[in-house]
């Protein structure tokens, strides 16, 4: 009973979770060529090892697992089959939880960014013209920022000399695309524009923001209404 | 010449030697044993296991390989939930891709409703939902298709964006003047519903007429319904 445990767990446990723990790895990486090769040389050496495990087996009647005056090799079969899962184990984390836990963060940041952009360049203050454009400036990768403040800085001075006021409120923000690097967000606002002497204008705004990861930091590296045409 | 070799009897290892005479104790080939090596043999006192010989059955490698097995089992317990984590993360975005599509398939039908084809596209637009909106669609919509076969306008349609909604405010729900959201499709009929935004514009061309652009902002509940993803809620945010 004793033995039959042994040769479940060393000769037929260890290699099955080796051969199993490798081919996860490749299912985690995607298969790239360079593990295929990889994997390909380490499988068949563990089918080597486990082939010369039988012949022995059939020859002295004992196995890695059972052979009392081995427990070296037996530590060393454990030690490599545990060391093939801890590093599927590595892998997956990397690959897999790290992403999906990256995108989980990164989807509520895009759209938080987006907005708070959006509205800042819908929004407008006659008594003080360029705190929304620096509040939007400040979330813009730097080379846009400085031509969004050149673009704007004009349109906001007319707007300062008729005293016209502009608030925009966010109705609904969506994700349209996001990769590891560049992101796109939907962001639908309704905005009002106050005139002296008229009645408040409201409109729909949808503007699509396009971000950028920098260093670890989502940056807007566009700002363009949708409904264009 | 003397030769040595390890028995394995019922318990411990013990140590016999082979004469096959060259020492002259003995004429014959027999097994010289040290008291106490054989305890099966008559005669010899029962040994008792000491704790050394027990010790021996967790020696250091043994106990570095139940460590490492332990080890091992709880590695395969961390794949098995990263695997599940990271197959419900991939079926997530999976269904979202297909309730983007969904949407984006039953607004491009909408927007491009023409005289030619205005009984077909409703028939389409009605196959796609689900709910309220289906039982209430004809009453919602014959108004919209009796303008349609009156203008006998013809109109092209384009969906400009498709997102999942994220955030949303309901500005109107601040304003008692304005209706309030259609509600979503309840819980037994459907095991998720999510809210899908769409932005289209559509260019209606009458006779004799200038053409008309039409800003479509689209906010459609797109509900799970056996797996197939269909519109439960339509409302357009103005």
């Amino acid at each position: 009973m004793r033995n039959l445990a042994r040769v479940l767990a060393i000769d037929i446990g260890a290699p099955v979770a080796a051969i199993s723990a490798l081919l996860i790895i490749g299912v985690m990486l995607d298969w790239p060529l360079w593990w295929v090769s990889a994997c390909s040389i380490l499988c068949l050496l563990i089918v080597q090892g486990a082939l010369i495990n039988l012949v022995l087996y059939r020859r002295d009647s004992v196995t890695v697992g059972t052979d009392d005056d081995k427990p070296a090799i037996r530590l060393a079969v454990t030690g490599l089959a545990a060391a093939a899962l801890a590093s599927a184990v590595a892998v997956g984390y990397t690959n897999w939880i790290l992403p999906d836990r990256t995108f989980t963060t990164d989807s509520a940041e895009v759209v938080r960014i987006a907005t708070q952009v959006s509205e800042a360049t819908a929004t407008f203050t006659p008594t003080d013209p360029s705190s929304s454009i620096e509040r939007a400036a400040a979330l813009m990768v730097p080379e846009r920022a400085e031509a969004f403040k050149a673009q704007f800085g004009s349109a906001t001075a007319d707007m300062a000399k008729r005293n016209v006021s502009a608030q925009a409120s966010t109705v609904s923000a969506g994700l349209e695309a996001l990769g590891p690097s560049s992101a796109s967000v939907v962001v639908i606002m309704r905005g009002t524009q106050n005139a002296p002497g008229q009645d408040p204008g409201v409109a729909v705004l949808s503007l699509r923001v396009a971000l950028t990861k920098q260093q670890g930091d989502w940056r807007v590296i566009d700002v363009a209404p949708i409904n264009s045409r | 010449m003397a030769e040595q070799i390890v028995l394995g009897a019922d318990r411990g290892i013990d140590m016999g030697e082979i004469d096959p005479g060259t020492l002259s104790v003995y004429r014959h080939v027999t097994i010289i044993t040290m008291r106490g090596n054989l305890p099966c043999m008559p005669g010899v006192d029962e040994v008792p296991e000491t704790g050394a010989q027990r010790s021996r059955v967790f020696s250091g490698f043994g106990v570095a390989s139940a460590v490492l097995a332990i080890a091992a089992v709880a590695a395969v317990a961390l794949i098995a939930v990263m695997w599940s984590g990271h197959r419900a993360s991939t079926a997530e975005r999976s269904y979202q891709a297909r309730s983007m599509q969904a949407a984006a398939e039953w607004t491009a039908v909408l927007i491009n409703m023409n005289t030619d084809n205005v009984e077909g596209s409703l028939q389409r637009l009605r196959d796609g939902t689900v709910g309220e909106l289906n039982s209430g669609f004809d009453t919602s919509i014959a108004p919209y298709r009796d303008v349609v076969k009156a203008l006998r306008s013809a109109t092209t349609g384009q969906v400009e964006s498709v997102s999942i909604e994220e955030i949303h405010d309901d500005l109107d729900a601040r304003d008692p003047q304005r209706p309030t959201a259609p509600a979503s499709l309840a819980p037994e009929f459907s095991a998720r519903t999510d809210t899908v935004l769409v932005i289209a514009t559509s260019v209606s061309e009458n006779a004799g007429n200038k053409p008309t652009t039409v800003r479509w902002n689209l906010r459609l509940g797109v509900s799970d319904v056996d797996g197939k993803p269909m519109i439960s809620r339509l409302e357009s945010l103005r």
